[in-house]
C-alpha cells in the first residue's frame, strides 16, 4: 500500500494511524519514510480517523486525503479528488464506486443499504451522495477543521456528511474505481448489517447540534 | 408512630443503620480523597431522602396515596427502582464522558510520539555527519 502511495505521489505526506494493533503495522509504515499515529489505547476508526484529522490540522496541511489501508483504494485515483479543492469548488471530495464504471461494488445487500443511507442524508440534508460509506475522501482546509473538531465515532463515514454539510462544507463527488479488500475482514458482518443501518439511521436523526461543542470539552 | 401499621421497628431501626453506615462509609471515601463530592452528591442526597422515609413512615404512605397506589410497599419499591435508575443513568452520563476525554488524550499521545519521533529522525543525520567529521 505505501509504496503505492509513494508512486502514485511522490510530492504527498504520508501519516498511517496505527489503532492498537499488534502487528508490525507501525515498523513497516515508519520504515516506509511515513509519519505514524499510534493509539495506545484502540479507539476505533472514528477516533484513529480523526487522530489524522488532528495531524493535519495541526501541521497546517491545506489538503488531507483519507484512504483505507486494506487496499480498497487506488492511491492512482487521489488527484482525480483533489482538483475539485485545488479548483476552490469543494471542502470535501467523496471518492464514489458507483459513480465509475467498472471496479468492486460491494455485495447486493450491502448496495442496498448504501443506496438507503444516500437517500436518508438526501432526504436529512438536502445533498445527493452516491456512496456515502466511501472510506475515500480528500479534506480542504475547512473540513480538515471541522473533522478535527468534531467527527462521529462507531461508523462515521456516512455521519459526517451532514456534518460537514451543516458546517457549510461543499461535498461533492468523484468516480473512483474501488478493489475487494486485500486482507482484514470488514467490521460489519451480515448480522452487523442490520444493527449497522439502525445505528447509522439514529446517529443521522440525531446529528449533534453544534458540531463545535463536541470534544471541545 | 402508631399510625404505621406494617412497618415495625425493628425493621426501621435495621433499615437506619444501614442507610446510616452507607453515608459513614461515603463520607470516609470522601474525607481519604478516593471519591469526589461531585460523583457522590447523587448518592448521599439520595440516601438522605431514604433515611428520611425510615424516620418517617408516614411520608411514605403520603407519597403512595399521592401517587395512587394502593400498596405503600409497592411505592416504595417504585421509588426505590427509580432511584437506582437514575443513579445508573448518571454513572452511564459519566462513563460516555471518559470516554471521549480518553479518546481526545490518546490520539494527543499519539501525536506526541509521532513528533518525537519525527525529531529523533531528523536529528539521527546530523549526530551521523558529525561522527564522520
Amino acid at each position: 500500500m505505501l509504496p503505492a502511495i509513494r508512486d502514485a505521489l511522490p510530492g504527498a505526506d504520508v501519516c498511517v494511524v496505527d489503532d492498537g494493533s499488534d502487528d508490525q503495522t507501525a515498523t513497516v509504515a515508519s520504515a516506509h519514510g511515513a509519519v505514524v499515529l499510534r493509539n495506545a489505547v484502540n479507539l476505533g476508526i472514528g477516533g484513529a480517523v480523526q487522530a489524522g484529522y488532528l495531524w493535519a490540522r495541526d501541521h497546517g496541511y491545506d489538503i488531507a486525503v483519507q484512504v483505507d489501508g486494506d487496499g480498497q483504494h487506488d492511491p492512482r485515483s487521489v488527484p482525480l479528488l483533489l482538483a475539485p479543492i485545488a479548483d476552490g469548488r469543494a471542502d470535501l471530495v467523496i471518492g464514489s464506486r458507483f459513480l465509475a464504471s467498472g471496479g468492486f461494488r460491494s455485495t447486493a445487500l450491502r448496495r442496498a443499504g448504501i443506496r438507503y443511507l444516500s437517500w436518508f442524508i438526501a432526504m436529512r440534508c438536502g445533498a445527493r451522495v452516491s456512496d456515502p460509506t466511501s472510506g475515500l475522501r480528500a479534506a480542504g482546509r475547512r473540513a480538515i477543521e471541522l473533522f478535527a473538531r468534531a467527527y462521529p465515532s462507531d461508523y462515521p463515514e456516512p455521519e459526517s456528511i451532514p456534518i460537514a454539510i451543516r458546517a457549510g462544507l461543499r461535498v461533492v463527488e468523484q468516480p473512483t474505481a474501488m478493489a475487494p479488500r486485500l486482507h482484514g475482514r470488514s467490521s460489519i458482518g451480515p448480522s452487523r448489517t442490520l444493527y449497522y443501518l439502525m445505528k447509522v439511521s439514529l446517529a443521522l436523526i440525531l446529528l449533534p447540534q453544534h458540531p463545535n461543542r463536541r470534544d471541545a470539552r | 408512630m402508631t399510625s404505621v401499621e406494617g412497618i415495625s421497628l425493628h425493621l426501621r431501626i435495621f433499615g437506619a443503620a444501614v442507610l446510616l453506615a452507607f453515608i459513614g462509609w461515603v463520607v470516609r471515601l470522601l474525607r481519604t480523597e478516593r471519591l469526589t463530592l461531585r460523583d457522590s452528591l447523587l448518592w448521599l442526597v439520595s440516601t438522605f431522602i431514604a433515611l428520611l422515609t425510615v424516620a418517617f413512615p408516614d411520608l411514605l404512605f403520603v407519597t403512595s396515596r399521592v401517587l395512587g397506589v394502593q400498596v405503600p410497599s409497592n411505592a416504595l419499591f417504585v421509588l426505590t427502582i427509580v432511584y437506582l435508575l437514575l443513579n445508573l443513568f448518571s454513572v452511564t452520563v459519566a462513563v460516555s464522558f471518559v470516554a471521549s476525554r480518553t479518546r481526545r488524550l490518546t490520539q494527543e499521545c499519539a501525536m506526541l510520539r509521532a513528533e518525537i519521533e519525527l525529531l529523533q529522525r531528523g536529528r539521527a543525520p546530523t549526530t551521523a555527519d558529525r561522527a564522520g567529521q
